[in-house]
C-alpha cells in the first residue's frame, strides 16, 4: 500500500468518524425532540386533549316535543317511539345489498316497488350513512326483524322519536305538522349567523313544526336538544357509542288546547266529504272549541316525508285539503253580514216601528237591486225582516246607517282583522269603506250603489270563518270585546282576560238577537225547519241539557238564533235573470254560491257561538257518490251542519265542565324516553 | 465475528453464509418484523392484506439479497457505471413519457413492468461514485478539477428527479451523493466556501429573486403550523398522537389517533407516528435505536472493506438509510418539512423496500468478500 493511499484511508476515516460523529448528533436532536412532544404534552395536556377532541364527537339528541291536549286533556300530538329498520351500505358489502334488502323485504312483507326503491336508496347513498329501509314499524314487525339480525350483517333496527297524530286528519289544521327542516331554512339560520342550530337542524331526527300551532309553538314545544358523545373515526363514523359522556334530552312542556276533541271530531265528520269550515267560540272566555277546515289530510303523513306525487294529489284537490279554510278561507258573509247591517242602522237611529215594502226588487240609481225572494216579502219590519232575509228592507236599512257606520260596526264585531290565535297564513278579509276604495282605486269616484251590496254581505266584503264566529261571539255577548284563543294553558300563554264592552248599541244588538231568534225557533224563519228542535232539553233549575226526542217533565226546549247566508260566487247577470236563474244543480261545482250560517245559543243563557261555511253549498256528486246531492244556499246546505254541531256542543257543554290542568297532566306521564342506539 | 476468525477467502457455499454479516440480517429482519406488527395494527388486528404482504415480500426480498450478497463484489464495480447511466436514461425516459400518479411523474411503464427509476438512482449515484473515487490518485481526489465529473453525476439525476416533482427522492439522492464525495476526501477549503455560497444563495434569491407568492409557498412550507388543516394537517394529528402517548405509549392496537384514521397515511409515510402512539417514547427510541445501530454497522462494514469502492459504496448504503430514518422521523415530529420519504423496511411498499434490500445485498457482500489482508478495522 502507497503512502498516498494510506493517506486516503485516513481520511476517509476521519470523515467516517465525522458523519457517525454527525448522525449521533441528529439521532439525539430526534430523540430530544420525541421527549420534548410529551414533556410538553406532561406540562400543558395539549396533545392528549387534542386527541380526544379528535376521538369524541358531539351526537344530538333530539328532545321529545311538548304534548299538544284538548281542553280535557285528550292527546292530540304525541311523541312516541318509532321502530325502524336500517342498513349501512358499506357494512352490508355492495354485493350484499340486494339480498339483504330482499330479505328485510321478506320479513317485513313489503310490496316490491319499495324494496327497488329502497335499493335505489342504499345505492345511491353515502357508503357510511344510514339508509332507513322501513320506518313506524309495528312491535311485532321490530320483534321478527331483531331475532333475524345476526343473519343480516349490517343491518339493524332501533327506535327513535317521532310525532304523532292519534286523531289523524281531525286537527290537521289548528296543529299542522312537524317535518325536517328544508335547505332554506337551514340556509336563513345559517344567514342569522347560529351555526350551532344550523348543526342542530341538520341532524336526520330533528323535526320543526311546519303549519298550525306545531310551527307557532315551536320554540316553546320544541324541548332541549341533549347530546351523547361519541368515539369517531376521522371520517365521522362513530366507533364506539358506549361510555361517553351524555346528557338527556329536555322533553318540551306541554300545551292545552281550547278545542274539545269530541266535538271538533263530531264537525269534521259531520262535513266529511264537503269543503267548509265550522268554528264554535266560547262568547265569555273566546276558546275556539270547534275550529274543523274540511276535507282535512292526515298529518302523519307528511312528519316522516310525504312523496310528491301524493303531495301534488293533495295540492291538486278541487277541495283544497291543505288549506285552512277557517283562517284562511275569505268569502262573502252574505245575509249573515246582515247582522252588522242592522246594528249599525239601529246605531244610526232607525225607528222602532221602522217598516218596507218589499216587492222582490230595490230601484236605485236607475238600477234594480234584487231580494233573493222573487215575488217579494211584502211589507216587513226588523224582526220579520232578520226573519225572512229581506234584502230589500236591509238595502234601505243600510242606506240609513250609511257605508262608514256599517264598516266601523263590523270593525268593532271583528271583522276586517287578523287574530293571533297561533297559526300560520291568517288574512284579514275585507271591510269596504271609503278609506278602502282609495287605496284600492285612487281617485276613482265612490261608487254609490256599494252601500246596497255591502248592506247585504255580497260586493267587496270578505271574511273568514274565524271572524265570522268572533262577530257571532260577540253580538251574542251583547257587545263583548270577546277575543279568540286555541291555546288555554303554556308557557307564556297569558290566561284569557274579561272582555271589555265595545261600543256598540245595545239596542240593536237585542233586536238583531231577537231576529236571529226568529231565523232558528220561530216558525217561518229561514232555518227553522233545520234548528226550531234541537231535540234538546234543559231543566231551568241546574241548566243540565239532556237529549232525548220529547221534553223530559219539566224541562225547557234549548233554543238558538241564527243567521243563514248565501254568498255568491258567480255574477248573476240580467240576461240570466231575465231566462230564470239557472238552478244550482244544474251548474259546475265550483260555480255554486257559498253556504253559510251563524248562530249561538243556548237562548236561555248564551254560550256558544257558532259559524259554518260549505263552499259551494253541498257535495259533489260525481266526487263523493251516495252523499246528500246540492241542496241549495245557507238554510239548507250549511244550517244542517250546525243542528248537528250545536247538538253536540250544547250537549256536552265543554265550557261547563272542569278543564285539564296541565301540571296534573304532565306530573303523572311517563315520558317517552329515547333509547339508545344499538338494537 | 470477530476479526481474528476471518482467515482467508471463502470458499464452500455454507462456509460463506456462515461469514455473512448476520447481525445485520438480523437488525435487518428485526425492523421488518417491527414494519409487520405495525401492519397488523393498521389494518384493525386482521392479518390479511398489508402485514402479510408486508412480511412476505420482506422475505422473497431476503432471501435474493442473501443469494446476491454471496456473489463476487467486484461484479458490483463492473456494474456500477451501467446502473447509473441505464437509470439516468429511464429518468429522461420518465420526463418525456412517464406515468402521473398523485400530480407527479415518477412512474414508467415498459411493458407489464411499471418502475420508478429514480429509486434505481438512489443506488447507482453510490455505485457509480464509489467507483470514480475507487483507484483514484489520492492527490486529486480532493481537488476541485476532479470533483467537476462527480457534481456533474450528482446534479444531472437530482435536476430530472426534482422536475418530477419529487423533493424527498432528489434531497436524499444529492446527499447521499455530496457525502461520498465529502468522504472520498473533498478538501474543507472547497467544501466551507461552497456551504456558504449556497446557503447564501438561497437567502438571496428568496429576498430577492422570488415574487411574493412564491415566497409565500416556501413560508407555509417550512412552517406547516400555520395552516393545521391543510399542509399542516398530516404533521398536527402526527404529533398529537406522539405527543398524548406518553413513555410507554397508549397500548399495540390501541391508538386512538391511528385507530381512528386520524393519522392519515400511516401504513406508509407516517408509520413512525404510529409506533410512537402505541409503543410511547421508548418504543420510538428502541426503533431509531435498531435503524442507528444499523448505520453503525453498515458503517464498520465500510472502514473494514480493503478497497476503496467497497469502503466509499457500503458507507454510501449506509448514509443513505440514515437519511432515510432522519428525514423520515424528523419529518413525522414537525423538525422539517414533509416531503413524502418513507420509513425504510416499515413503511408500506414495495419500491423502497426493494431499493434499500438491494442496497444491502451490496453491503453484506463487500463485508462478505472484504480482503483478508485489511486489518484496518480501527473504529470498532
Amino acid at each position: 500500500m502507497t503512502t498516498a493511499k494510506r493517506d486516503l484511508h485516513s481520511v476517509f476515516n476521519r470523515r467516517a468518524i465525522l458523519i457517525s460523529g454527525g448522525s449521533t448528533v441528529v439521532m439525539g436532536a430526534i430523540v430530544s425532540r420525541l421527549a420534548y412532544l410529551q414533556a410538553e404534552n406532561l406540562v400543558t395536556d395539549t396533545y392528549t386533549e387534542e386527541a380526544r377532541d379528535n376521538r369524541f364527537d358531539q351526537r344530538i339528541i333530539a328532545p321529545p316535543r311538548g304534548i299538544l291536549y284538548d281542553r280535557f286533556g285528550e292527546m292530540l300530538a304525541v311523541t312516541s317511539p318509532d321502530y325502524r329498520v336500517f342498513l349501512i351500505p358499506e357494512q352490508v358489502g355492495l354485493k350484499n345489498l340486494e339480498p339483504t334488502i330482499r330479505r328485510v323485504g321478506e320479513i317485513l312483507g313489503l310490496p316490491e316497488d319499495v324494496i327497488v326503491r329502497r335499493l335505489r336508496d342504499a345505492r345511491g347513498a353515502k357508503r357510511s350513512d344510514p339508509v332507513i329501509i322501513r320506518a313506524g314499524l309495528r312491535w311485532d314487525e321490530f320483534s321478527a326483524i331483531n331475532v333475524r339480525l345476526p343473519e343480516l350483517p349490517g343491518v339493524r333496527a332501533d327506535a327513535s322519536l317521532i310525532r304523532r297524530y292519534p286523531y289523524d286528519i281531525a286537527f290537521a289544521h289548528p296543529i299542522g305538522y312537524v317535518q325536517k327542516p328544508n335547505q332554506a331554512e337551514v340556509d336563513a339560520v345559517i344567514a342569522e349567523g347560529d351555526e350551532r342550530r344550523a348543526v342542530y337542524l341538520r341532524n336526520p331526527d330533528v323535526r320543526v313544526g311546519k303549519s298550525g300551532l306545531e310551527a307557532s309553538l315551536e320554540k316553546t314545544i320544541h324541548g332541549e336538544a341533549g347530546w351523547r358523545m361519541v368515539q369517531v373515526n376521522a371520517a365521522g363514523r362513530v366507533v364506539d357509542e358506549i361510555g361517553g359522556e351524555t346528557r338527556e334530552p329536555v322533553p318540551g312542556p306541554g300545551v292545552v288546547m281550547t278545542i274539545d276533541a269530541e266535538c271538533q271530531r263530531g264537525a269534521m265528520e259531520r262535513m266529511a266529504g264537503m269543503s267548509g269550515s265550522c268554528v264554535v267560540m266560547d262568547i265569555v272566555t273566546g276558546d275556539l272549541v270547534v275550529m274543523a277546515s274540511s276535507p282535512g289530510f292526515n298529518p302523519n303523513e307528511f312528519v316522516n316525508g310525504i312523496s310528491p306525487s301524493r303531495f301534488r294529489e293533495l295540492n291538486e284537490d278541487p277541495y283544497k285539503p291543505l288549506f285552512h279554510k277557517s283562517v284562511t278561507g275569505a268569502y262573502k258573509p252574505g245575509s249573515t253580514f246582515k247582522i252588522c247591517t242592522g246594528i249599525a242602522a239601529v246605531e244610526a237611529g232607525l225607528p222602532e216601528n221602522f217598516r218596507v215594502n218589499c216587492p222582490g226588487y230595490f230601484p236605485f240609481g236607475g238600477r234594480a237591486f234584487h231580494c233573493w225572494k222573487k215575488g217579494g216579502h211584502g211589507t216587513v219590519d226588523f224582526h220579520a225582516a232578520m226573519k225572512g232575509s229581506c234584502n230589500v228592507f236591509f238595502y234601505q236599512a243600510g242606506l240609513r246607517a250609511g257605508q262608514q257606520r256599517i264598516a266601523d260596526t263590523a270593525r268593532l264585531l271583528g271583522l276586517g282583522q287578523k287574530y293571533d290565535i297561533g297559526v300560520p297564513s291568517v288574512v284579514p278579509g275585507i271591510v269596504p269603506d271609503e278609506a278602502w276604495w282609495k287605496t284600492k282605486r285612487g281617485n276613482e269616484p265612490f261608487p254609490p250603489g256599494m252601500i246596497l251590496n255591502t248592506a247585504i254581505g255580497q260586493g267587496d266584503l270578505l271574511t273568514t270563518p274565524l271572524q265570522l264566529a268572533v262577530m257571532m261571539a260577540r253580538v251574542a255577548s251583547g257587545g263583548k270585546e270577546v277575543m279568540p284563543r286555541l291555546v288555554r294553558e303554556g308557557p307564556g300563554i297569558a290566561p284569557a282576560k274579561e272582555a271589555r264592552q265595545l261600543p256598540v248599541s245595545a239596542d240593536g244588538i237585542k233586536r238583531v238577537l231577537d231576529g236571529m231568534f226568529g231565523v232558528a225557533s220561530e216558525p217561518g224563519g229561514t232555518a227553522f225547519r233545520t234548528m226550531g228542535n234541537l231535540e234538546l232539553w234543559y231543566d231551568p233549575a241546574t241548566n243540565k241539557v239532556v237529549d232525548a226526542p220529547t221534553a223530559p217533565a219539566g224541562h225547557k226546549q234549548v233554543q238558538v238564533g241564527g243567521k243563514t247566508g248565501t254568498a255568491q260566487v258567480r255574477v248573476i247577470t240580467a240576461a240570466e235573470r231575465g231566462g230564470g236563474v239557472k238552478r244550482n244543480n244544474d251548474i259546475d261545482w265550483k260555480l255554486r254560491d257559498h253556504a253559510l250560517f251563524v248562530c249561538y245559543g243556548p237562548v236561555h243563557n248564551p254560550r256558544y257561538a257558532c259559524a259554518i261555511v260549505i263552499e259551494h253549498g253541498g257535495t259533489d256528486e260525481e266526487r263523493y257518490p251516495g252523499t246528500v246531492g246540492y241542496i241549495g244556499g245557507g238554510s239548507a246546505a250549511a244550517a244542517p251542519i250546525a243542528r248537528d254541531v250545536m247538538r253536540l256542543v250544547l250537549s256536552r257543554d265543554p265550557s261547563a265542565q272542569p278543564p285539564a290542568n296541565i301540571a296534573t297532566l304532565e306530573a303523572g306521564l311517563r315520558r317517552p324516553q329515547t333509547v339508545k342506539g344499538r338494537a | 465475528m470477530t476479526i481474528s476468525s476471518m482467515q482467508g477467502r471463502p470458499r464452500g457455499m455454507s462456509e460463506r453464509l456462515g461469514r455473512l454479516n448476520w447481525a445485520i440480517i438480523t437488525l435487518l429482519c428485526t425492523l421488518a418484523f417491527v414494519g409487520v406488527i405495525m401492519h397488523f395494527s393498521v389494518a384493525d388486528g386482521s392479518w390479511a392484506g398489508r402485514p402479510l404482504s408486508h412480511g412476505g415480500r420482506f422475505a422473497v426480498v431476503l432471501a435474493l439479497v442473501i443469494g446476491v450478497a454471496l456473489l463476487d463484489a467486484r461484479m458490483w464495480m463492473a456494474i456500477a457505471y451501467p446502473v447509473y447511466f441505464g437509470a439516468l436514461v429511464l429518468l429522461l425516459g420518465v420526463e418525456f413519457m412517464g406515468e402521473t400518479r398523485m400530480g407527479a411523474t415518477r412512474w414508467l411503464s415498459l411493458g407489464p413492468l411499471s418502475m420508478q427509476p429514480s429509486e434505481i438512482m438512489k443506488i447507482g449515484i453510490v455505485l457509480a461514485l464509489a467507483r470514480y473515487y475507487h483507484n483514484m490518485d489520492p492527490r486529486n481526489a480532493g481537488t476541485l478539477l476532479w470533483s467537476i465529473p462527480p457534481l456533474l453525476m450528482i446534479a444531472a439525476p437530482v435536476a430530472l428527479v426534482m422536475h418530477q416533482p419529487d423533493l424527498g427522492t432528489s434531497m436524499l439522492i444529492a446527499a447521499a451523493g455530496v457525502g461520498i464525495m465529502f468522504l472520498a476526501g473533498l478538501r474543507w477549503r472547497y467544501i466551507i466556501p461552497a456551504g456558504v455560497a449556497a446557503i447564501g444563495g438561497a437567502i438571496a434569491a428568496y429576498f430577492f429573486v422570488l415574487h411574493q407568492y412564491q415566497r409565500d409557498r416556501i413560508n407555509t412550507f417550512l412552517n406547516p403550523d400555520a395552516d393545521p388543516l391543510g399542509t399542516g394537517y398530516h404533521v398536527a394529528q402526527s404529533k398529537i398522537a406522539i405527543g398524548s402517548a406518553g413513555l410507554f405509549g397508549k397500548g399495540y392496537l390501541q391508538g386512538t389517533q391511528s385507530q381512528g384514521d386520524f393519522l392519515p397515511e400511516k401504513h406508509t409515510d407516517f408509520i413512525f407516528t404510529m409506533i410512537g402512539e402505541e409503543f410511547g417514547l421508548i418504543g420510538a427510541v428502541a426503533v431509531l435505536g435498531m435503524f442507528f445501530v444499523l448505520f453503525l454497522l453498515t458503517m464498520q462494514v465500510s472502514a473494514r472493506a480493503r478497497t476503496m469502492f467497497g469502503r466509499l459504496a457500503a458507507a454510501g448504503i449506509g448514509l443513505t438509510l440514515a437519511l432515510y430514518v432522519f428525514i423520515n422521523t424528523s419529518m413525522v415530529i414537525g423538525l422539517i418539512p414533509v416531503v413524502g420519504i418513507p420509513l425504510p423496511l416499515i413503511s408500506f411498499g414495495g419500491t423502497a423496500m426493494l431499493t434499500l434490500m438491494t442496497g444491502y445485498a451490496i453491503v453484506l457482500s463487500i463485508d462478505l468478500h472484504r480482503d483478508q489482508s485489511s486489518t484496518r478495522g480501527f473504529l470498532w
